[in-house]
């Protein structure tokens, strides 16, 4: 029977995916099936005492939960942005098999993605509909983001001197950045129905969740961001991006810059100390570059906001300040987020991504009281405060998480033990 | 050690600006890449190259390889009396690009004029800003768009990276590039403090004024000017003087050589000319938003400082009565260009000394240069009053002197007339032992405005000897002074600074104060320069600023600030760490 009107509760659930996203939303109705989608399903480390299976066990559970509640159907998948930790999960493999194969096997009718994956955004296209020439540019700086994340993290495995700690952190941020073709395309195949969205645009959700008002935050297009200004800047990034992807792509290929230039076999003791120090300094050059380049990618984060009658529920993927001040410098967005429900804590508590004072401050429920709830998807141990190169950006960060646990109602999947998969939050409307 | 049958410079060729910029030494002849010929102090420097202020490694961390250097047979000199060859003199195209030996000695032989520029200028020797007698360079350092000085590693970092085209891109071979980075190195043995993050200007005034030595160096280089001069005149030993006014010469020269610049290396040091010759002048740029971030705030005074070096030229044209002519002798106006280049050079160098010691803004720098070149040439008028232009164009981009002093000639730093106590101090301690100084300032502290209760120190102590260019000397002696205290932000308030919102009553906060203490030739004080510990609307200022970029936050403790820098002005970044936790 079709279902009419609004919904009337939500069973959220929140995978324990390790360091990643994965949150299946229920909508229920008062008559008919379910209404599901999956936001995210990816990861970069798996948590400590799950079976290696995790995420064909997760896939598994979604699809147990689609066939149980909603006759089999999953009714969208939302990809926030391109990382790893957010959509690894999509990847399938020859035997068809994969945590990937059995979200595809669950036929969602939409995948919704941001601008930035457009298929058309490609390097030389130059008709890809509702595409600026700079938002194709960016598009493609992307592209060269993962390529030099390739090549930094080849850089990093390889290289004689570099010290651990930070040779470790290039290689998981490095990492998280390549491009996960296989995921990609199952993204691209898995249906006919796709949506690439942008600040205010339609979210391609409507009909899936009828009585559901949606709206999307982020990501804003080059055009919205820079507004008038011509974007010779943008030129500047994305040309910059596409010098280090060339540069790395040497490095990978080549042995030597001047392959007939006299070289020393041993570093000579007069040397020594420069060489050591100029070692030292390209490991720190190398994780500032693809720290860069991890925030470029969490801005293309997509960022939703569903309301059902007064309960706001927020999801801004792994959207970082640069991303949020566009939403948040655009009139009457502010007001709209003071009384948000739950909010899903972007970027798995970092430093940067739940704006303090723009966003977090203006959250009316917040307080001892703890009528907001949060939710996060974290792991701590991925980047501790001890190890990481700067301070103040563990994840997640200490000061953030301490606010969340003060005033709200928080969770954490960090707080799930195997063979727990989920928490299930019920939210009634 | 040198020979004294040597001379004691030594010319040695380099790539006039970078690789991209060719000519025809005949026509019919293919292009070739630009070269120039620079002055340097004269040695015997050891394989390297390696001399008494510089050390050149040549190692590549992305590929872990380190090349050997050329074996200069120098040691041949002493007793031949002449100089060994010039190997990038001598050397093809195909050469230059690819043998590192050259390229390791493109970049020393850069390093060292800029080093000697300032020398000259300040007319005494010029320490880095670390403990070593010599920078580390490294012309291949890593496969990176970046190039870099680094405090920290007491070197001077270049990468090279492959071009869209495929053709390699060494940062090492632009003589801006490497002018660039070397002045950052220059500033901080000058003024150590000007790298502490302060008001959004001082960290732009590093940038900007790298940038000024950058081009006006490039341009101070006759075959440079020569050969942008071509874009109008094409080969032509005669130049119309319709072509010689102020906008011509702008599109010719500034425009043509940002067209010209390798446009590869934006991924270095951006569109920073071009952008800098595109904002026309408008007191606004300074007040608004945009301009607070470092990079872009250092682009209007690059704006102003090329805009009067071309009126400067124009005005040496002029002054000779040579614009009353149809036509002009091409040499001629290439001469008066590359002089007027490296007078604003000297002008700007000069400056450093008259700056203060700690936060420095634009407005401090425009009266340091007014002063200092004061001091040197009196007369207003001689000269075709490039003072006049420099306060006009400062002032056309919102740019307005630091003192209010409007004799004996507006904007220039008002001396001291305030009785002093000498009799406590010696002579000849005065100019060089800072404790004897400290006991001076300590008599004088009432007079000098110090604030009593702060932490005071005498960081350097520098007599020079400078040459104007009609041979009139000036000997001073220059002495750096700054005051430092630490308290809560709930104290601030008596010193009447405003506490910016939302900074906690128990935060530390480290307020600087400054002097720089002018000292002429018999001792006495002409000009005590100081943004003082208390001045509270400048203190105001900058504790809101750092509070709002995320100062206080101790993992903002600057670790190669200028590779930071370069690559927020590659990316155009803005810093949002209010929003952070």
């Amino acid at each position: 029977m079709a279902n009419s009107s609004k919904p009337t509760s939500l069973t959220l659930r929140a995978y324990n995916v390790g360091f990643g996203d994965c949150f299946l939303l229920s909508f229920h109705y008062k008559q008919g099936r379910d209404r599901i989608i999956l936001i995210d399903f990816g990861n970069k480390h798996a948590p400590d005492g799950y079976k290696k299976s995790l995420m064909v066990d997760i896939a598994k559970d979604i699809k147990n939960v689609c066939d149980t509640d909603s006759d089999g159907r999953l009714d969208a998948v939302v990809a926030t942005h391109r990382h790893q930790d957010h959509i690894s999960g999509f990847t399938t493999n020859e035997k068809k098999n994969g945590s990937g194969d059995i979200i595809a096997s669950c036929k969602p009718r939409v995948v919704v993605q941001p601008w930035t994956e457009h298929p058309k955004a490609k390097p030389g296209d130059e008709t890809a509909p509702g595409l600026t020439f700079s938002g194709k540019a960016f598009a493609q700086a992307l592209d060269h983001m993962n390529l030099f994340a390739e090549t930094a993290l080849a850089e990093a495995t390889r290289r004689k001197g570099f010290p651990m700690m930070g040779a470790t952190e290039i290689v998981n941020v490095a990492d998280n950045n390549t491009k996960n073709k296989s995921a990609v395309d199952n993204l691209y195949n898995m249906t006919k129905s796709h949506y690439y969205v942008y600040y205010n645009s339609k979210s391609g959700l409507e009909k899936a969740l009828p009585g559901v008002g949606i709206r999307v935050l982020g990501p804003p297009t080059i055009k919205q961001s820079e507004g008038k200004v011509k974007a010779e800047r943008d030129e500047d990034k994305d040309q910059f991006w596409a010098l280090q992807s060339g540069a790395g792509r040497f490095c990978a290929q080549q042995n030597s810059l001047f392959r007939r230039a006299h070289k020393y076999r041993e570093i000579p003791p007069h040397a020594r100390w420069f060489v050591n120090h100029l070692r030292l300094i390209r490991s720190q050059e190398l994780l500032g570059l693809v720290h860069v380049m991890d925030g470029y990618m969490n801005n293309t984060s997509i960022i939703l906001l569903f309301t059902v009658g007064k309960t706001k529920l927020l999801f801004p993927g792994d959207a970082q300040i640069e991303n949020w001040s566009y939403a948040l410098g655009q009139p009457g967005v502010t007001e709209l987020l003071k009384d948000v429900s739950l909010y899903k804590v972007g970027h798995h508590g970092s430093t940067n991504a739940t704006p303090r004072k723009a966003l977090w401050d203006k959250f009316k429920n917040k307080g001892p009281a703890k009528k907001l709830k949060t939710v996060i998807s974290t792991m701590p141990d991925v980047y501790p405060a001890q190890k990481t190169a700067k301070k103040g950006t563990e994840v997640p960060r200490i000061k953030l998480v301490n606010a969340l646990k003060a005033n709200s109602e928080f969770h954490s999947t960090n707080n799930l033990k195997s063979p727990e998969l989920c928490e299930k939050l019920e939210i009634t409307f | 050690m040198a020979s004294p049958t040597l001379p004691q410079t030594r010319k040695l060729t380099i790539i006039a600006q970078d690789p991209s910029i060719k000519v025809r030494s005949k026509r019919g002849q293919a292009q070739k890449i630009l070269k120039a010929e620079v002055e340097i102090p004269n040695e015997l420097f050891a394989p390297g190259p390696t001399g008494y202020r510089v050390q050149v490694f040549d190692y590549d961390a992305s590929t872990d390889t380190l090349y050997k250097p050329f074996e200069h047979n120098l040691r041949d000199e002493p007793q031949s009396g002449r100089l060994a060859p010039d190997p990038i003199r001598d050397a093809s195209d195909a050469q230059l690009l690819s043998d590192p030996r050259l390229h390791a000695l493109n970049a020393y032989a850069i390093v060292m004029s800029t080093l000697a520029r300032f020398e000259f200028a300040l007319g005494r020797r010029i320490s880095w800003g670390f403990y070593s007698h010599q920078i580390r360079v490294a012309p291949h350092a890593f496969a990176d768009a970046n190039a870099f000085y680094s405090e920290r590693d007491q070197a001077l970092l270049f990468g090279y990276f492959p071009a869209p085209d495929g053709k390699m891109v060494f940062s090492c071979l632009s003589h801006d590039v490497v002018a660039h980075e070397t002045t950052h190195a220059l500033v901080d043995g000058l003024r150590e403090h000007f790298t502490d993050p302060s008001s959004p200007e001082q960290a732009a005034f590093h940038e900007g004024f790298a940038d000024v030595v950058a081009l006006l160096s490039v341009f101070s280089l006759t075959n440079v000017v020569d050969a942008l001069l071509d874009l109008n005149s094409q080969g032509s030993n005669r130049i119309a003087s319709s072509k010689l006014g102020a906008a011509s010469l702008r599109d010719s020269m500034l425009l043509g050589l940002a067209e010209q610049m390798g446009t590869e290396m934006t991924g270095v040091r951006g569109h920073a000319l071009r952008r800098s010759v595109n904002l026309k002048p408008s007191p606004d740029y300074i007040k608004q938003k945009a301009f607070l971030a470092p990079h872009r705030r250092g682009e209007i005074f690059v704006a102003a400082m090329m805009q009067a070096f071309i009126e400067v030229w124009v005005q040496r044209l002029k002054g000779m009565g040579l614009l009353t002519e149809k036509y002009l002798d091409r040499q001629r106006v290439v001469e008066e260009g590359a002089g007027a280049a490296n007078l604003l050079l000297t002008m700007s160098i000069r400056a450093l000394d008259y700056t203060p010691p700690v936060h420095l803004e634009f407005c401090d720098f425009l009266s340091a240069m007014l002063t200092a070149d004061r001091e040197l040439r009196p007369d207003r008028e001689s000269k075709y009053g490039y003072r006049d232009i420099l306060l006009k164009n400062f002032k056309a981009y919102g740019m307005m002197p630091a003192t209010k002093n409007k004799e004996p000639e507006e904007g220039v730093w008002k001396q001291l007339r305030r009785t002093l106590v000498y009799n406590q101090t010696h002579f000849e301690s005065m100019q060089r032992d800072p404790d004897e100084v400290f006991r001076f300032i300590w008599e004088n502290r009432e007079a000098l405005e110090l604030y009593q209760d702060a932490y005071s120190h005498v960081i350097s102590v520098r007599p020079c000897l400078r040459v104007a260019p009609d041979g009139f000397t000036l000997r001073e002696t220059v002495v750096e002074f700054i005051q430092t205290l630490e308290l809560k932000a709930s104290q601030l308030k008596a010193l009447k600074i405003s506490v910016p919102k939302g900074m906690p009553d128990k935060q530390d906060v480290r307020l600087y104060g400054g002097n720089t203490l002018i000292f002429d030739e018999y001792g006495r004080l002409k000009y005590n320069i100081h943004n003082r510990l208390d001045n509270a609307t400048r203190q105001s200022r900058r504790v809101k600023f750092l509070w709002e970029y995320g100062f206080f936050d101790p993992s903002e403790a600057g670790v190669r600030r200028f590779s930071s820098m370069h690559r927020q002005r590659a990316l155009n970044f803005v810093s949002r760490r209010s929003e952070e936790w």
